[in-house]
Parts: C-alpha cells; structure tokens; sequence
C-alpha cells in the first residue's frame, strides 16, 4: 500500500469528506490515514472548514437531509475555490449529475461503493493539481473583456438538427462567432481554420456518437470549454462526460435561451480566464493519473491524429500531457 | 394487489354475461343474438385483458421503485464495509510490520558486541515507540465494528424487503402493522432521505388478520403520495394506536395538499393530479379498494398548502370476513 501514497508534494494533502453518514466517514478518515484528514457529518458546516483548513481536495456525498452535495460543493467553490471537487454517491439521478456540473462544477464523480485504490489515486490526483495548478478567480471576467473575447474567440455547434441550429443561432448569433457543423468530421475542419473557446454539442448526430470525440478533444485541449447540449440525457452517460470529458456545462433540450445563453457566456469566460492563466487548465484535466495516461476512448485513428495536430492557442500548456 | 380494479371489472363482465347468457339461451337460443354476446364478451375480455396490463405495469412500476430504493439503501452500508474490510487487511500488514521491526530489534540487542551495543539499544527504543504509538488496532477494532453494523444493516434491508414483497407466502395473516408502515418506509426510503423527515410514533398493536401484501402496498403508496406532495423540504408524520375495536394508521404530510373539487374523486381509478406520464391515478384507487375488502375504513383530512392526513381504521375482531383473494391470474 505505502508504493501508493501520496505524491512528494511536502505536506501531507489536506482532504475534507463530507458524509451525513458518520461510518463512511470514519472509513475514508483510515483509508487516507497518512493524509490530513477533516470529516464533517453536516454539509452545512462544511464550506467553512474548507476555508479554515486550506483543504486541497473535498469529497461530499450527494443525498444529505440539511443539503445537497451539489449545493454544498457549489458554496465550497466560492469559499475554497483552490480545492478540488469530487462527488461520491451511492445513487445518481439526472438532476443531481446536472447539478454537479452546472453548479458544483465537479473535478469527478464517485460510486458508492467506491475502489479504494482508485479513490486514493483520484485524490491523490486532484491533491496534486490543487497544490499545483492556480485556483480560477471566482469572479466572472468584466464586460470589457468579456467583449474582447467575444471579438476574438469563437463558438461552435455541433448539431444536425436543422430546428435546433436555426434556434441556436437566434440566441447566440447576436453576441458570439458561431460556427455550426452537421458531423465531427466539419466540426474538426471549423477548429482547424479557428480559434474556438466554447463547443456546444448533441451527444450524437445522424453520422455517430459525439462524446467519443468530445472527450478526446478535452484530453488534448482541455482549455476549450465544453457545452453538452442533449435531448438524449440520461446519468450515467452525464456521469462519463464529467469524469472522461470534463464537460463544461449540460443542458437538455429543448435549448431555453436564458440558460443557454448564461452557460455560453460563462463558458467564454473562463476559455479567457484560462488564456490568461493557462496554468490552471490542469484543473480541468481528463488524464486521470500517472498510471492510465491517457483516457480510453475510442475514436478513429485519423480523428484522434488531426485532435492532436489542432493548433494549441494557449503555448504554455502544449506540452500540458506530459506534466504526469 | 395492484389488480382490483381489473378483477372486479372481469367479475362484473362475466357476471353479467352469466346474467344474459342464461335468460336469452334459456329462451332462444338465437344464433344471432348469440354472436352478438359473443362479440360483447370477447369485448370485455379485451377491455379487462388491457386493463390488467396497466394493473401489472403499476405492479412492475412499484417493483422498480423497490429495488431502485433497496439498492441505494444498501450501497451506502457496502461501501464502507468494503473499505473497511480492505482496509483492517492493510492495519493488520502494518502492525505485523511493526512487531516484525521489534523483535528483530530484540534479536539485535540480544546478540550485540560492546561495540555495537548502543546503536541496537537506539533501534530497539524506536521499534518500541513506533509499536507503542501506532494507532493502526484502535482503527481496525474501530472499523471492525462499524462493518459490523453495516451488516446488520444490510441483513435488516433484505429482511424488510422479504417482509415487503412477501416472497415466502402469500394470503392471510396474523400482522403487527408496525411492521408493515417499518417495512413501506423502508421500500420508499430513498424517496424521502435527503428532503423528507419522517416522524413515527408506533402504538402497541395488537395483530391483525389481513393480506400484509397488500397492506404493505397500501401503506407505500400513502407514504409516495405524501413524498410527492411535498414539494421542497417537509415532514411525514406517522402514527398507529390501537382502540377498543381497531387498529389506525395515520400517515400526514406537510405537502400541497388536494384541492376541494378534487377530494370527492380522489379514489376513483385512473383520477390524478399529476402531469401526464407522471402518475397513473391507480395509488389511491387500489388502497381504497384493499381497505375497504379488509373491512376498513379510510379518512382523509387536508389543506390546501398545509398538507393532508390519510387514516386508515382496520377492525381487530378475529370475525372479521376475510377478503376475497384479489391477485389473479397476471400477478407476477
């Protein structure tokens, strides 16, 4: 077990678990013994022992009386928002994985029972981004710069239905550069000839599944932010978006365009912030540990190959991959 | 149990064929007239056939609701006993570890020259203090017990889901009612865990003679009713008490409670509130149809946005007329 521990990171990692089941956490407090380990069986009480003990990871179950996991990580986020997030839950409905994305922003998501090897490498994983990479400012960018990313950086849709692009279009032509392209193959072309922040994506189109590629493109350029866009919603498909693709947002159709246009607008922002910090974008990282490299995904070889040569607009996280 | 409605429907059909078919063929056996009660019969046939369809669906429908519950309600006991059992397997390596750093430690000392007399006395007190300081028994012994418990939990869950679904038997019984409200919550327990707050207040009960099955069903039902009337956070209050002739339930929620117009139809089949696909307005038909063939009575008392109390009275006297078996030929 010892080969397994922490990374020489100094310190021992700061974890917190938040669990109104008082078992569990007494189990993961032995499991993570040789870290530093806080406990808490009140969510409410939770984001503030966040703050207080600098913690480097948090891990919270969903389904607690006083409050959700996903309302619990969302007030962490704002209170810590140099931890990472992972939610562990023994029952994962669709709202509560669309909460944990949209709100919790979640760096995984967990099952309950959980494999304590993968879960001491997961944490041990997101211990080291927090320690390394920069916290995101918790503040959206001004409207300045919002504007000047809106100049320079543009949208894409990956959509085949015609209805939904002409609704698309109504919402974010006004605002964005929108590219929309029927297949993956167009898809890749428009981020061959552009600078693209934000990919807001079906699922599946009539030419095959979208989140083979999605999840590829995040493994090598998790600096764009992704926007899931889907009739086809279901949890555990929402489950491996967040943990292989690091999705950016979900939203299910049909497409409202408060919510879509919120979600873009936040997305845009933070492919600006992470510009102007690249070094965080290992926050967003789908490359799980040292030891799986890289996400097993399947797309084709000529896809994976062209993902790989897309410009990397952010230089100094090129190299990004090789950092584990 | 989920069948009534469809049963009764069927007997009513074939009685009033029975009915028809004995005054007509009696009289003239027409060919004519006899085609005609074919076609009518074969009708209802139909009728009962899909109806029992919806009946077996709301069953099945209620079934995944219980295992759905079952399995969440037992993922959270397994994980921790999993880990913990792995876990005491790794304290056990490294105190063994430790014991192993000791003796040799005393070997050492054991067979040290002069020379080397000090450094093996140095290890030894290290060895002793690393032992000493180990907290790795207190841990185990600690998540031992904890795992222990979550067995019992586990074995608790299965034992109530049994209890539930009544596997080993069927028909009547000799009940303890608290049993079958434990058992219902046990099934609707995710529906409530992280929003509802249950409050139970269980009188001594003297048994009952009924179908716990279809008790059990009555009493998720109410229980689901209750959880889904309650839109944001509330409660769900449940007493029993026994008076001289009867056995109550009450189940009471904080939720939305039912409008006036709709009180008066609110256990007539296929009558519901909720959106389309959501609910199939069977719940309450088919616990009043089961109280009422054990003789029962049930109340309802509600306000709108304050919330609703359904109590259900059951007679105690063993003369009780036991119901007519209601499972029929489609129960699973």
């Amino acid at each position: 077990m010892n080969a397994q521990l922490a990374p020489d990171l100094g310190a021992p990692l700061r974890v917190l678990f938040i669990d109104d089941e008082a078992r569990i956490t007494r189990a993961l407090k032995v499991l993570f013994r040789d870290y530093e380990v806080y406990t808490c069986n009140d969510p409410r009480e939770a984001p503030r022992l966040a703050r207080d003990h600098d913690v480097d990871v948090v891990v919270c179950d969903q389904r607690m009386p006083e409050m959700t996991g996903t309302e619990c990580l969302a007030e962490i986020r704002q209170l810590a928002p140099r931890a990472m997030r992972l939610l562990l839950t023994g029952f994962s409905d669709l709202k509560a994985v669309l909460g944990s994305v949209n709100e919790g922003e979640v760096f995984r998501f967990v099952n309950k029972p959980w494999d304590n090897r993968e879960l001491r490498e997961l944490v041990a994983t997101a211990g080291a981004i927090a320690r390394e990479a920069p916290a995101m400012p918790i503040e959206p960018i001004s409207a300045a710069e919002h504007e000047e990313a809106r100049n320079a950086v543009g949208v894409l849709v990956i959509e085949d239905d015609p209805q939904v692009q002409q609704r698309l279009r109504e919402i974010l032509q006004p605002y964005y550069q929108v590219r929309f392209a029927a297949s993956a193959d167009r898809a890749m072309q428009i981020l061959e000839q552009h600078e693209t922040g934000v990919v807001i994506s079906e699922t599946e189109v009539e030419h095959g599944d979208l989140t083979g590629m999605l999840k590829t493109l995040k493994q090598y350029h998790p600096h764009i932010a992704t926007v899931v866009c889907t009739e086809r919603a279901n949890a555990q498909t929402a489950i491996d978006l967040i943990n292989d693709g690091q999705v950016y947002r979900m939203l299910i159709k049909p497409v409202r365009m408060g919510s879509c246009r919120l979600s873009v607008d936040a997305a845009i922002g933070r492919y600006w912030q992470l510009k102007k910090t690249p070094a965080a974008v290992r926050r967003f990282t789908v490359v799980r540990s040292a030891n799986d490299g890289a996400v097993p995904v399947r797309v084709n070889e000529s896809l994976l190959a062209r993902i790989r040569q897309l410009p990397s607009r952010l230089v100094s996280i090129a190299r990004f991959t090789t950092i584990f | 149990m989920s069948l009534v409605p469809a049963i009764l429907l069927t007997l009513l059909g074939m009685s009033l064929g029975a009915l028809l078919g004995r005054r007509l063929f009696g009289a003239a056996p027409d060919p004519g007239v006899r085609a005609q009660l074919e076609a009518a019969q074969a009708e209802l046939k139909t009728q009962a056939a899909s109806q029992a369809q919806v009946m077996h669906t709301t069953k099945l429908a209620s079934l995944g609701q219980m295992v759905a519950g079952v399995a969440h309600e037992i993922n959270t006991p397994l994980g921790f006993v999993k880990s913990n059992v792995e876990v005491v397997g790794d304290l056990m390596n490294e105190h063994e570890q430790a014991v192993r750093t000791l003796l040799q430690a005393v070997d050492l000392v054991a067979s040290a020259d002069a020379s080397r007399a000090d450094a093996a006395r140095a290890a030894l007190v290290r060895a002793r203090a690393a032992l000493a300081g180990g907290t790795g028994l207190e841990d185990a012994r600690g998540l031992l017990s904890d795992s222990l418990e979550g067995i019992q939990t586990i074995a608790n869950l299965v034992l109530n889901l049994k209890g539930f679904a009544r596997v080993d038997r069927d028909g009547m019984d000799l009940v303890d009612l608290n049993d079958s409200v434990r058992s219902a919550l046990t099934v609707a327990a995710h529906q409530l865990r992280d929003r509802v707050k249950v409050v139970t207040q269980f009188g001594d009960l003297p048994k009952v003679r009924c179908m716990p099955s279809q008790l059990n069903q009555v009493f998720l039902n109410l229980v689901t009713n209750a959880a889904q009337s309650i839109a944001e956070r509330g409660t769900i209050t449940v007493i029993t008490r026994a008076t001289p002739e009867n056995v109550e339930v009450s189940i009471g929620d904080t939720g939305c409670g039912i409008p006036e117009e709709a009180l008066p139809r609110i256990f007539d089949p296929f009558f519901t509130t909720k959106a389309v696909g959501e609910g199939t307005g069977l719940g309450l038909s088919i616990v009043h149809k089961i109280v009422k063939a054990h003789n029962g009575t049930i109340h309802v008392k509600t306000a709108t946005g304050r919330g609703t109390t359904f109590t259900i009275a059951l007679p105690v006297s063993s003369k009780t007329a036991a119901p007519a078996p209601l499972s029929g030929k489609v129960a699973a």
